[in-house]
């Protein structure tokens, strides 16, 4: 049967063990911000790509070469996946199950989604805080280690909810760093934040000082992602994430 | 919505100005409207309101120039923000209040609403 989800990878690509951040469209595209910026400061090479009938019929232009929207970058120790589109609501199941089965078979060490936590109040923010989810004691422990603030109670919903699951199924440690973010505006600041927390996991020693002061350029360059992925983000249930689960205590 | 517009749907126009992204949340009493306006200062934003419409125009500080992009705009160079929109409710221009922090304008319309207290037989 032909696979839903495609994960090709470049001839002659090694994994040691990476650490895998997925950085896909999200509330404030904090995620795919975080992602681009830290393949660029660190010079990561393309070494593979995503496609599925799932996705829109698209393809992008860089530089006058043909690309799929969906692609990884790394190297022996990192791994990173984003995309350029918008995840269909009905194509992050199996996405998420294709990339979890992928993780584990290249020997992932930890697997870190990026990605946003909306609030209201964030043009008050300066500096937005950083919360995390562990989808394993073993992953929380490393957390809590790490000082990392811990999100206690509520829901989680998108491709970075799932992908903790799937691969706590496949007995794999992932943990989800969420920026306090705009929910429909690019949000390079919360971006920051997150490579910032990100260092905690991954020594790769990024100044975010750049990313902060190119954040206008990023905001204007970034606006048809962020309307297309505003617009799936109902059926996406991101709304959920601002209600009180019925077994609060 | 027709054809044409669905297919060479864009959030630029040839004149220059760029749709910004917004968000408008219906409150009780008010229409809470918020734009993203990168590249803006407060001095450069002008609001118009009518009863039914809010319409925003705001230049940048710095034209945003991009080239080597899509099919017959090879360059093309964006100097403001322009967008209307349709309200769901008439509003009280003249109670609406603005502010600008970070890029983020947020304009907050009054609705046009007579109370009626209802008392209880």
């Amino acid at each position: 049967m032909e696979e839903v989800v495609r994960i090709a990878e470049e001839e002659g690509v090694v994994h040691k063990n990476p650490i895998v951040i997925e950085g896909l469209p999200d509330v404030g595209l904090v995620g795919t911000i975080a992602a681009s910026y830290i393949v660029e400061k660190m010079n990561y090479k393309e070494i593979g790509y995503i496609e599925s009938d799932l996705f829109p019929p698209v393809m992008v232009v860089h530089e006058g070469k043909l690309k799929n929207p969906v692609r990884i970058y790394g190297n022996e120790g990192v791994v990173i996946v984003l995309s350029e589109v918008a995840i269909p609501p009905g194509a992050v199941y199996p996405l998420t199950r294709a990339l979890a089965d992928w993780v584990k078979e290249i020997g992932a060490e930890l697997v870190i989604p990026i990605t946003g936590l909306p609030v209201g109040n964030r043009i008050d923010i300066s500096k937005p805080g950083v919360f995390a989810v562990g989808n394993s004691e073993e992953a929380v422990k490393e957390l809590e280690g790490k000082q990392m603030e811990l999100l206690e109670e509520g829901f989680i919903a998108g491709p970075y909810a799932i992908m903790l699951r799937e691969c706590g199924k496949r007995k794999m440690n992932a943990i989800s760093l969420l920026a306090q973010c705009f929910p429909v505006y690019p949000d390079p600041g919360a971006a920051a934040s997150v490579i910032e927390s990100l260092e905690k996991f991954l020594k790769l020693g990024i100044d975010v000082k750049e990313l902060l002061e190119r954040g206008e350029e990023i905001k204007l360059k970034a606006r048809d992602l962020m309307r297309q992925t505003a617009l799936s983000a109902p059926e996406m249930q991101k709304g959920v994430e601002q209600d009180m689960p019925i077994m609060y205590r | 919505m027709g054809i044409e517009r669905r297919i060479i749907r864009t959030t630029w126009r040839y004149d220059g100005c760029l749709e910004p992204l917004y968000e408008m949340e219906d409150k009780e009493d008010e229409i809470s409207v918020t734009f993203d306006l990168p590249r803006v200062r407060k001095e450069n934003v002008e609001i118009n309101t009518t009863e039914n419409t809010v319409e925003v125009i705001a230049r940048m500080s710095d034209a945003v120039c991009w080239e080597r992009w899509g099919g017959i705009q090879k360059r093309i160079t964006f100097q403001a923000f322009r967008k209307q929109i349709r309200l769901p409710e008439p509003i009280d221009p003249e109670k609406a209040s603005a502010s600008f922090k970070n890029g983020v304008l947020r304009i907050n319309l009054p609705k046009v609403r007579r109370k009626v207290f209802i008392p209880i037989e």
